[in-house]
């Protein structure tokens, strides 16, 4: 075969395909034309490759090369109108009825409260430091909110308006006020049923909903949380209090804290220290610590000889207070969820 | 508690800043507060913590200043002039209640001149007692000087004008039931068994540890005077301010507990400086009545303790000079022992412990290092953490908000839904808040008036759940706590059943739950219902009913579900075990079923799954319609699909028809149900 006429085929063949693709106006079409001209087996440029054995070999190096720009002009028509085709609407233009910027389908996620979140942040923080949470029931009788740990009846501590003592029958008498059941003032008394029923070595933290009567208002609450760590062994010391405090506001905080202990009185513990962290340059209150009074330890079953330990507390809402700039105590239990929401 | 500057530097020399004064005394045990400038003077502000009622007192904040600073106490020695006939000729004194006065002693004093103060005890007790009282004013120089050295010791004294002590007799006795008596603030109180008062042969004169009595007070005409220094029981003076809503600065000593010794000295100390301001005689002896005073224990402290429990080593000559400076006597004991016997004024100091504090606190807490390596040990996270944390994140994901809300309710709260118990609740004696006394036995109203709340806001989606205890009363005394769940929604009685098969499938609790028909007055009448799993009832679930909305005055529709979180807890699987899933595809089977009315989803859906087997892999409710014209009045058709998969192999077409034919024929014979072509 001349080479020409060779040529001439391969431009008619691509004209027609490059026209062909331009005409299809549906992906089913575009395949149907696909197949016939780039078909495998059966396809017209398959065709026209077996055409070229029939040209002069002198011919055949010009022949090939515009064989291939012909394939590759097909293949692009092909692509083409491929794109045009599987774009939504059959066409690939404008729509100006779609705005981007309408705000998306709605996700629903709830918030937890926010003293729920700095509790389960502090029991994260005393569980890499190796303290496992304890439970214990918010209703107490006498023996475990006060006697175990080291009030005894004449204690202010115990005193009807500072308590919210159960009218239950068989209570003694109004003057003397001291009804069996109480809902508890601390969270201590977890410790102490642990400490009945567990030998030591003890590494606790307890937490939960404790119950002081006091007036609302913006800085007090009848009813708030708080977290006690309590850790009791062979050979522990005051400076064990304090590196466990320290590594815990570090934890905290996240930065290099210290520690400052201040003397101060609970029964429960001898020595008795209210703990301080520093903070910017300024000293911050913690919350109470000290050293497991030994007569615990005695209403326990455990010997004060072999043993010793340390206990600390902290109020759970004046932490969040602090970290979120919460001012209003009372917020966390109004509930409207504009506030929930922020946290 | 507030002290005086000038006055301090009367016992201990001052040499020190106020700064750091104040810095050393907060880390010694006496808090600051703050310091106020009165004239030429600093009132200091201290916390006296309860178990140091030797600091209620100027002498024993200067003994702890002069400890810290290494400095000598200078102390008053009062030895006043005495002479006949002796006191206990001039007064009697009967003491009648031991129990609540365990000594009472009196000196007697004639001829004195009641006038001014001098500028000196004036310019003291103003620094004291004007920032916390504007109005206060001296009274005169007898009560003046009872105050002072109130404030000096921390022995409380009340001096009474002799002549009006009826009979010349002093009764310490227990009050009568409604026995009148007006104080020296001019109120009248009416007093019973139980509190101590002194009395003369007629009436009560004074309320024991607590106030003095108008009619027996010191005035400008007062001529002769019986001074009063006595022991009260603490736990008697604490029940009588409190009941009778009287505290007093002495009221607030005896409560803590004072210097046995001490008593006397007070007494001495004021009788001689009544004598040099208000001049006159005093009496020869004391009347003392009541116990002796005994002579405190030893404590044996051996020095290995302060490392044991401090962590820091004490050097044994610090120990010494420590508890010396306190006013310990010490003693060598045995080898590395001390025997500390402690002074009169620090009853708190029985143990060996208590010596330890001691010692810590002088020596400085600073000491203590905050870097000591703390051993690691495991922390198990507990199961009911975990369910807590599985419970939440399903409900987060549902859209529901976290609230809490107080354990203490009102009464109407728990009549109105006795859901878990129809016992009523527990009272507490004193109400957590306003009205609310009775222990809740239910979350669900508490969360109904959050509702009210953000209602009232106009917050117009409100959908919040609560975890806490409700206390159901018992046969014994003590209540049982449930862990509950709650939830309120704006949402229907579907959208609460939803969340409710949601946890269970994320607790993987596979029990079938049931739902039967409950009649709760708080909840709508058939859009509610009782939830079991098993036998075991987990809760209740419904649209809040008219007369609940109007209860809780909410004017838009909600819903209510309470569950059991302890049996959810008991019945959660938290760690599921992987079982194979078939190789095979599954093959689809709907059925649209014309049934009576009465017939229950659940009904319908168990007997599927007996009739199908174990082929059968999921049956889906789709929707129920009604065409009454064509099935009949009092009839539905419900739609719903089965999926089927074998695990040996795919199932084919004909299987499935085979399955759908068995399952059509039972709903025909048990159910009266029949398939719609």
């Amino acid at each position: 075969m001349a080479l020409n006429e060779f040529l001439e085929q391969l431009q008619q063949l691509a004209t027609e395909a490059t026209a062909a693709f331009g005409q299809a106006d549906s992906l089913d079409a575009l395949e149907a034309i696909r197949v016939e001209y780039l078909g495998a087996r059966q396809g017209r440029l398959k065709a026209a490759q077996k055409l070229m054995g029939q040209v002069e070999s002198e011919d055949k190096p010009v022949a090939g090369k515009q064989f291939n720009a012909t394939k590759q002009e097909i293949e692009a028509g092909f692509e083409e109108a491929h794109q045009r085709l599987s774009g939504s609407g059959g066409s690939r233009a404008a729509d100006p009825t779609f705005d981007n910027t309408l705000p998306g389908e709605a996700v629903g996620g709830g918030h937890l409260h926010p003293i729920t979140q700095t509790i389960e942040e502090l029991k994260d923080i005393m569980g890499r430091l190796g303290f496992s949470v304890a439970d214990g029931p918010e209703i107490e009788d006498a023996w475990h909110n006060f006697e175990a740990l080291n009030i005894p009846a004449e204690h202010p501590a115990r005193d009807p308006l500072d308590n919210f003592y159960l009218a239950t029958a068989g209570a003694a008498s109004a003057s003397e006020g001291e009804a069996p059941l109480l809902l508890r003032s601390q969270t201590s008394n977890v410790q102490i049923r642990v400490m009945e029923s567990t030998p030591p070595p003890i590494r606790i933290i307890s937490l939960g909903r404790v119950y002081r009567p006091d007036t609302a208002d913006a800085t007090h609450y009848p009813m708030f949380h708080q977290m006690e760590g309590l850790l009791i062994d062979e050979q522990v010391t005051m400076a064990d209090l304090k590196s466990v405090l320290r590594l815990f506001a570090t934890s905290y905080l996240g930065d290099d804290v210290h520690i400052r202990f201040r003397p101060s009185f609970f029964p429960f513990t001898e020595p008795s220290v209210e703990a301080d962290f520093s903070w910017n340059d300024k000293w911050i209150e913690f919350g109470g610590a000290g050293m497991v009074d030994p007569n615990v330890f005695k209403a326990v079953g455990y010997d004060p000889e072999v043993l010793s330990g340390f206990a600390f507390g902290l109020g759970v809402e004046r932490l969040c207070m602090r970290r979120h700039g919460v001012t209003d105590i009372r917020e966390f239990y109004k509930n409207d969820v504009r506030f929930l929401h922020q946290f | 508690m507030l002290v005086s500057w000038n006055w301090l530097k009367q016992y201990v020399p001052l040499e020190m800043t106020q700064a750091e004064l104040e810095h050393r005394l907060s880390m010694s045990g006496l808090n600051h507060e703050g310091t106020r400038p009165v004239a030429d003077d600093l009132a200091i502000d201290l916390e006296v913590t309860s178990n140091r009622p030797d600091c209620l007192g100027h002498i024993g904040v200067a003994r702890e200043i002069a400890v810290l600073w290494e400095q000598p106490l200078t102390l008053p020695d009062p030895q006043p002039p005495a002479s006949s006939p002796a006191a206990a000729e001039q007064v009697s004194v009967t003491l009648q209640c031991p129990e609540l006065c365990p000594r009472y002693t009196a000196r007697v004093i004639r001829d004195v001149s009641v006038g001014p103060s001098p500028d000196w005890l004036v310019q003291h007790l103003t620094t004291i007692f004007q920032p916390l009282n504007p109005d206060w004013q001296p009274v005169n120089n007898v009560v003046d000087i009872t105050n002072f050295v109130l404030m000096e010791s921390g022995q409380p004294l009340h001096a009474f004008d002799l002549d009006k002590i009826g009979g010349g007799q002093v009764l310490v006795r227990q009050a009568d039931k409604d026995e009148p008596f007006t104080a020296i603030d001019h109120r009248e109180y009416s007093l019973g068994p139980g509190i101590c008062v002194i009395a003369d042969s007629e009436k009560a004169i004074a309320l024991g540890g607590v106030m003095g009595g108008a009619d027996s007070e010191v005035s400008g005409s007062t001529k002769n005077l019986l001074i009063e220094s006595a022991r009260f029981d603490p736990l008697t003076t604490r029940n009588t301010a409190r009941a009778l809503n009287l505290h007093s600065p002495s009221s607030h000593r005896f409560e803590r507990g004072v210097d046995p010794v001490g008593v006397e000295w007070a007494s001495r100390r004021c009788c001689e400086l009544i004598l040099e301001i208000a001049g006159g005689e005093l009496a020869e002896g004391i009347i003392d009545a009541g116990e002796p005073v005994s002579e405190p224990a030893p404590v044996v402290l051996r020095l290995s303790q302060l490392k044991r429990i401090l962590g820091i080593d004490v050097d044994p000559g610090e120990v010494t000079r420590i508890l010396t400076a306190l006013g310990n006597q010490t003693a060598a004991g045995g080898d590395g022992e001390l025997k500390v016997t402690a002074p009169s004024w620090r009853r708190d100091l029985t143990r060996e412990i208590d010596l330890v504090e001691e010692i810590a606190r002088i020596h400085g807490y600073d000491k203590i290092p905050e870097d000591v390596g703390v051993p690691m040990a495991p922390s198990h996270r507990t199961d009911r953490d975990r369910v807590e944390s599985s419970v939440r994140q399903t409900l987060l994901a549902t859209g529901l908000d976290e609230a809490m809300t107080a354990s203490m309710v009102p009464g109407s709260w728990p009549e109105c839904f006795t859901a878990w118990t129809d016992q009523p609740p527990i009272s507490s004696r004193t109400p957590m808040l306003k009205g609310a006394d009775r222990l809740r036995t239910s979350l669900v109203p508490s969360l109904l008036e959050a509702r009210r709340i953000n209602e009232s806001l106009a917050n117009p989606v409100i959908e919040i759940f609560e975890t806490a205890s409700i206390y159901l009363p018992t046969e014994s005394q003590l209540p049982a706590q449930q862990w509950t769940l709650a939830i309120t929604s704006g949402g229907d009685y579907f959208r609460l059943k939803g969340i409710v098969e949601g946890l269970l499938a994320a607790l993987k609790i596979d029990l079938p739950l049931q739902v039967n028909e409950v009649d709760l007055p708080l909840l709508a009448l058939s859009r509610s219902g009782e939830l079991s799993l098993g036998d075991q009832r987990l809760g209740f679930v419904g649209e809040v009913a008219p007369q609940g909305l109007k209860q809780f005055s909410l004017r838009n529709p909600a819903s209510v579900l309470e569950l059991s979180l302890d049996l959810l807890a008991e019945l959660a699987e938290l760690i599921p075990q992987h079982r194979n899933q078939s190789a095979y595809p599954s093959i689809s089977r709907d059925l649209n079923i014309v049934l009576a009315e009465a017939v229950r989803w659940s009904q319908l859906e168990q007997l599927v799954r007996a009739v199908a087997g174990n082929e059968l892999e999921a049956v889906d409710y789709q929707e129920t319609y009604r065409d009454s014209e064509k099935d009949g009045a009092d009839t539905k058709r419900i739609l719903f699909s089965m999926t089927l998969r074998s695990q040996d192999a795919t199932m084919t077409g004909e299987h499935a028809d085979e399955i759908r034919e068995n399952v059509v024929a039972e709903i025909e014979k048990q159910l009266e149900g029949r398939l719609l072509s």
